[in-house]
């Protein structure tokens, strides 16, 4: 599989800018690095006693020129890489964005959406840091010391002294290559202890019930206790080597200055500089070992998130598991559904969800589909809308191949109305018309009457402007699921499926909504799933599923005469209320 | 996302009462490290020695032995052994006080870890019903690995960083008074600087969190309901909106790298003015011999080094401010307490063992609601004697389940009172009752570790031959057999492996292990296919035999022979009494039996 690439097509489409900041970056530290030289010559004047009070006040206009410039320059060039950095940060996150929009309910149930976001978060925040951060410091740290080098050669310094003064900072890059992986090693046993004990925590709190209950909350505490334990003793593992790394760094930087302060005064007693040229020596020396130590952090930084990009990369590589065929078809206009022999088993599960399944849902039809927690509805209706890919040939609109229509188009053409009622954290009317942007006030207005929720939207002091989720309203399950009920009927499409969309509205508004549905989706093909026989006995025919096979159809009269799953089910719920009896 | 609030200004003012607060909180966790803190101050002082003698001892060099024309080596390599002395005593005791820091704040942090799970632990179950799993965990791992680089980073940086500069502005007055007297006017400058700056940075630095804060919501919602933009074919929009927020963000990373840059860049800017101001005030009192040239270099080097620890405690600022925002979520969690008072002395069961209570269980006119206007339980009483099996059957919502979290005491009631063995459930100690109360319910949760750890949940007092007997009992054995490490077969959460079936019959002989006198199933075999459900039902019935049991079922069958069966419909007890007397009665009851006669007959052919 060809792996997506990130980086390079960015900053190649980003070359001139790049450029620019390294142009602002390397003038900037020429010019940083002529400042000990006008130390040196202010030195050498002093003692050789042609100092004057000029001079002295044109090296401070000089020390300020450089001071001003330097500044404006390694500024902008820092701010330019660091707006790029972002930059590259807002285009990922809009690429994998877009990229999950594809991904298909497969991924999303293996992948928890921590997960997911942890791309967002943390993986494109660790390649930014690397391309902003690090650049501008590598081209610091580059630029300074070629500079300082040649400016230290310029001003007449022996080539072997500043050789000698610089050589144990030579030294960093050897400690890191010696470093580098072992920390790494320990850092990524810190992250996996880490991910160890966020899990223990994960699991310990999903089961906290049946902890308390047998009132083992002390061994639990142990266990979790144990990946904290373990999480502590890799930090300081880590922290050993990391530490040492990091106190050695400094040492080198000051070998070199014990270093310049023996060979270069030894030069200077004996005159083959002058001191004007040792201050400047260890004035160098000091201005390039801060941006040679940084070396250190950046390559560590460039290798972690190298990591980060490489996750990113796989991440933008994984295909979309649904897709269209090469050559898709558009809805058909009838919107009548044939399936047949349909066996649909998630991966690594022991059974079938879905098994031997043959159904006709006419056009035209309401249809009606009923079955216990876990019988298999709701798979059935992920099936229809392409959320996961039925066997081919197993599912038939208008005697096409589910497999050989155009997914987006299919999905326009089907009002999916989920149990769960989930809603966005927006207003109502944005999340009522959620499919069709552009809907004006009168059909909002409708689609909401028809789902039995205008009323309690109008008790709002905003109305329709009423804001939802964590900042706004809380909406009861009932209020939301028939918000969401509204949603799916502004639609009109040509296929409506109710997958128990009222389960959590009482049995009177539950009436009136199934009136008001029956009349709006006259004449077109509506599939009802529900476990209770109030949402569906109107249906045309109705297919009881019990453990992923058909075990009854017919009409709901024609299933109560027969002795059932279905007659029990209308004997339990409707017990007491005069429906069920015809049953017994 | 939990914990990603919105940002206002009356809801900072009180976030800022409650972070002094926690920060007060995690000083409680550093003081048993007091020692280890005392180290770091020692070790950084000599740390940071050799960097700031350094200048000083190029002074020295200069002006006793360079610019005085002696042509001594020995004093010059004498001063550098004792400068290479100083570094390496210097990387020691670096290493030795990153240790000491490390050792304190990962220290701090795993007791910190520990107290938080351990109280959360100790909540009931209303605090889980509000909050979600994920934003606990988050508090556990995330906000904790921030409150430690509170200790790590920021207060490493105050002790170093803070030391550097006191120790630079006393070596300047060591080296000459006056000239350190007109360096003090850079205090006021730096302080105007970051005043300037200050309240500036703050608002970026909250402006782009509130935004990052609704990317994140808005990318977290979209993610939870991708199956429904997709069913909507509202990519592109939803795509379109996350650029909205996107864009706003990336805007605020822009307006905070301009702040920052700038804050930085003025800091530096000050740094190099300061050097050409040194130069010339320093230079013109050299001219006048006034002033050693070796002071005036040292002093030049000193001022340039004293803007490096500001810079670097600048830089804690954003770590300072996240740190206290986590710090003041974990504290708000620790004030969190218990809605069920523990409070409760009288012991229950022959010699203060509850496993050996006797069983009796009495609701007296309990009133019960999730909220308090929608009462579930509209006053139920109940007598049931010990030893009894109690069917308990009635629609969704009816409050079956209601009834039995009040015996096991997940909530208290409204009104009236549950007694066991005539003793109010709020009397007996959690611990007590909860060992007392047995409950096994629709969805067994499995815990990641073997078969045995599982079933004596991690109970090590519990021996793997009383697991193996207990396994045995339920008729798990043969299922344990089958599975490749036996009994110590790693089971999870997720992909154990195991069917909805054997994983029942796994939290059955949890039930045999713990021998709880009273023993609740909730809809224990609702999930099962029929079976299995034959197989976990003659468990059932052997782990029920001597204990009081209540069995919670939607299947007759389940229920039927049981001593008394309670129909319960909407939170009151619409019928009672034993399977012949309910259908002597001919009422709702009889009805639902004659359909499940139905359903077994029929289904052979469906």
């Amino acid at each position: 599989m060809k792996q997506q690439r990130l980086l390079l097509p960015y900053v190649t489409s980003k070359g001139w800018l790049y450029a620019a900041a390294l142009l602002a970056i390397a003038l900037g530290n020429i010019i940083q690095s002529l400042y000990p030289r006008v130390l040196g010559e202010f030195t050498d004047k002093l003692q050789s006693r042609s100092l004057t009070p000029e001079i002295i006040a044109q090296s401070a206009l000089l020390l300020a020129g450089i001071a001003v410039l330097f500044t404006c320059l390694a500024g902008s060039g820092q701010y330019l890489v660091m707006r790029l950095g972002r930059e590259f940060e807002r285009l990922t996150r809009k690429q994998l964005f877009r990229h999950f929009t594809r991904l298909s309910e497969a991924y999303y149930a293996s992948h928890g959406v921590g997960h997911m976001l942890s791309y967002v978060l943390s993986d494109v925040k660790s390649v930014r840091e690397a391309i902003s951060s690090c650049f501008s410091q590598t081209a610091n740290a580059v630029i300074l010391l070629i500079s300082a080098l040649i400016m230290m050669k310029v001003s007449g310094l022996p080539l072997g002294l500043i050789t000698l003064c610089v050589s144990p900072l030579l030294l960093i890059p050897v400690l890191v290559v010696y470093f580098g992986p072992r920390i790494r090693k320990r850092s990524r046993e810190v992250q996996n202890d880490l991910a160890a004990m966020t899990e223990s925590a994960e699991e310990q709190i999903g089961g906290m019930r049946v902890t308390q209950k047998f009132s083992v909350e002390p061994m639990m505490e142990a266990r979790f206790g144990s990946h904290v334990d373990e999480v502590y003793s890799s930090q300081l593992s880590l922290v050993k080597m990391s530490s040492l790394f990091q106190a050695l760094i400094p040492f080198l930087g000051s070998v070199s200055l014990v270093l310049t302060l023996v060979a270069g005064g030894y030069q200077a007693l004996t005159g083959a500089i002058t001191i004007g040229m040792f201050v400047s020596l260890t004035l160098y020396m000091r201005l390039i070992i801060n941006p040679l130590q940084m070396i250190g952090n950046v390559i560590n930084t460039m290798q972690r998130s190298r990591a980060s990009l490489e996750r990113l990369q796989e991440l933008l590589s994984t295909r979309p598991d649904i897709r269209n065929a090469a050559d898709p078809l558009p809805f058909p206009a009838e919107a009548g559904i044939v399936i047949k022999g349909l066996t649909y088993s998630y991966p690594g599960a022991a059974q079938p969800a879905l098994q031997d399944i043959e159904l006709q849902i006419r056009q035209g039809w309401t249809t009606g589909l009923i079955g216990r927690t876990g019988s298999g509805k709701t798979t059935l209706a992920k099936l229809l809308l392409r959320m996961m890919e039925a066997p081919e040939g197993a599912i038939l609109i208008d005697g096409l191949d589910i497999r050989g229509i155009d997914v987006h188009s299919l999905r326009d053409s089907i009002a999916y109305v989920p149990q769960d009622g989930f809603l966005f954290s927006t207003t109502l009317r944005d999340n009522i018309a959620f499919a069709k942007r552009d809907a004006d006030q009168q059909e909002v207005e409708e689609a909401s009457r028809y789902a039995g929720i205008y009323e309690n939207i109008l008790e709002f002091k905003d109305g329709f402007s009423t804001k939802l989720g964590e900042r706004g309203v809380t909406l009861s399950g009932g209020q939301r699921q028939r918000t969401s009920l509204a949603r799916g009927l502004i639609k009109q499409a040509p296929l409506l499926i109710l997958d128990d969309s009222v389960s959590a509205v009482d049995a009177v508004t539950e009436s009136a909504i199934v009136a008001s549905i029956r009349q709006v989706r006259r004449n077109k093909t509506t599939l009802i799933i529900a476990h209770r026989i109030s949402a569906l006995k109107h249906a045309d025919e109705i297919i009881v599923l019990d453990e992923g096979r058909i075990v009854q159809r017919g009409t709901h009269e024609s299933l109560l005469q027969e002795q059932g799953l279905y007659a029990e089910l209308a004997s339990l719920q409707q017990g007491g209320m005069g429906h069920g009896r015809t049953g017994a | 996302m939990a914990g990603q609030e919105p940002e206002n200004r009356a809801k900072q003012d009180r976030e800022k009462a409650g972070q002094s607060a926690a920060i007060r909180g995690l000083l409680v966790y550093a003081k048993p490290h007091k020692r280890q803190f005392v180290g770091v101050v020692g070790c950084t002082i000599i740390a940071i020695a050799a960097d700031l003698l350094q200048p000083y001892i190029v002074k020295i060099a200069i002006d006793d032995h360079l610019m005085n024309g002696s042509k001594e080596f020995s004093p010059l390599l004498l001063l550098g052994g004792l400068y290479l002395l100083l570094s390496l005593l210097s990387l020691l005791f670096s290493y030795i006080q990153n240790q000491l820091i490390q050792i304190a704040g990962q220290g701090i942090v795993m007791q910190l870890r520990k107290d938080l799970f351990r109280h959360l632990s100790r909540l009931s179950p209303s605090f889980y019903d509000r909050m979600s799993s994920g934003g606990l965990v988050t508090h556990i791992s995330g906000d904790t690995e921030t409150v430690s680089q509170f200790f790590t980073q920021v207060c490493l940086s105050l002790v170093r960083d803070g030391m550097t500069l006191a120790f630079i502005l006393f070596f300047m007055f060591q080296l000459d008074p006056v000239l350190a007297g007109y360096s003090l006017l850079l205090l006021p400058a730096i302080a105007l600087i970051a005043a300037l700056f200050r309240g500036y940075m703050r608002k970026t630095y909250q402006l782009s969190r509130s935004r990052l804060s609704r990317l994140i919501a808005f990318t977290a919602e979209n993610l939870s309901g991708m199956n429904l933009v997709q069913a909507f074919h509202q990519e592109r929009e939803q795509v379109k909106q996350f650029e909205d927020r996107n864009s706003s963000y990336y805007e605020a990373n822009l307006r905070e790298i301009r702040t920052n840059v700038l804050f930085n860049r003025s800091f530096d800017l000050l740094g190099n003015l300061s050097v050409a101001f040194v130069t010339w005030i320093g230079g013109r009192a050299v001219y006048g011999e006034g002033l050693e040239f070796g002071v005036l270099y040292a002093f030049i080097t000193y001022i340039r080094q004293f803007f490096q620890p500001i810079n670097s405690i600048t830089q804690q600022w954003n770590t300072l401010q996240a740190a206290s925002v986590s710090a003041d979520r974990i504290w708000r969690l620790f004030k969190t307490n218990s809605e069920l008072a523990d409070k409760g002395v009288t012991t229950i069961g022959q010699d203060g063992d509850p496993r050996r209570a006797v069983g009796a269980v009495r609701f007296n006119d309990v009133v019960f609601g999730y909220t308090p206007e929608e009462p579930v339980l509209q006053g139920i009483s109940l007598d049931i004697e010990p030893g009894q099996r109690i069917g308990i059957v009635g629609t969704t919502g009816a409050g079956k389940s209601s009834l039995i979290s009040l015996l096991c005491r997940f909530y208290d009631t409204q009104r009236g009172s549950v007694t066991i063995d005539g003793v109010d459930v709020r009397q007996i100690p959690l611990v007590q009752l909860r060992r007392a109360v047995g409950l096994v319910q629709q969805e067994p949760y499995l815990f990641s570790g073997s078969i045995i750890d599982n079933v004596r949940l991690f109970d090590s007092s519990i021996s793997p031959e009383q697991v193996r007997e207990a396994c045995r009992f339920v008729g798990a054995d043969a299922l344990v057999g089958r599975l490749p490490d036996g009994y110590e077969t790693l089971l999870s959460e997720k992909g154990s492996g195991l069917s909805a079936g054997e994983r029942q019959l796994i939290s059955f002989a949890r039930i045999v292990v713990f021998r709880p006198s009273i023993l609740i199933l909730d809809e224990a075999t609702a999930n099962l296919d029929s079976s299995t459900e034959q197989m976990v039902q003659q468990a059932l019935n052997s782990v029920s035999v001597g204990r009081t049991t209540f069995v919670i079922a939607h299947r007759i069958s389940t229920v039927m022979d049981a001593d008394r069966i309670i129909v319960l419909r909407s939170g009151r007890i619409a019928e009672s009494g034993s399977h012949s007397e309910l259908m002597r009665r001919g009422g709702y009851y009889a009805r639902l039996y004659a359909h499940s006669q139905g359903e077994q007959e029929e289904q052979p052919a469906g």
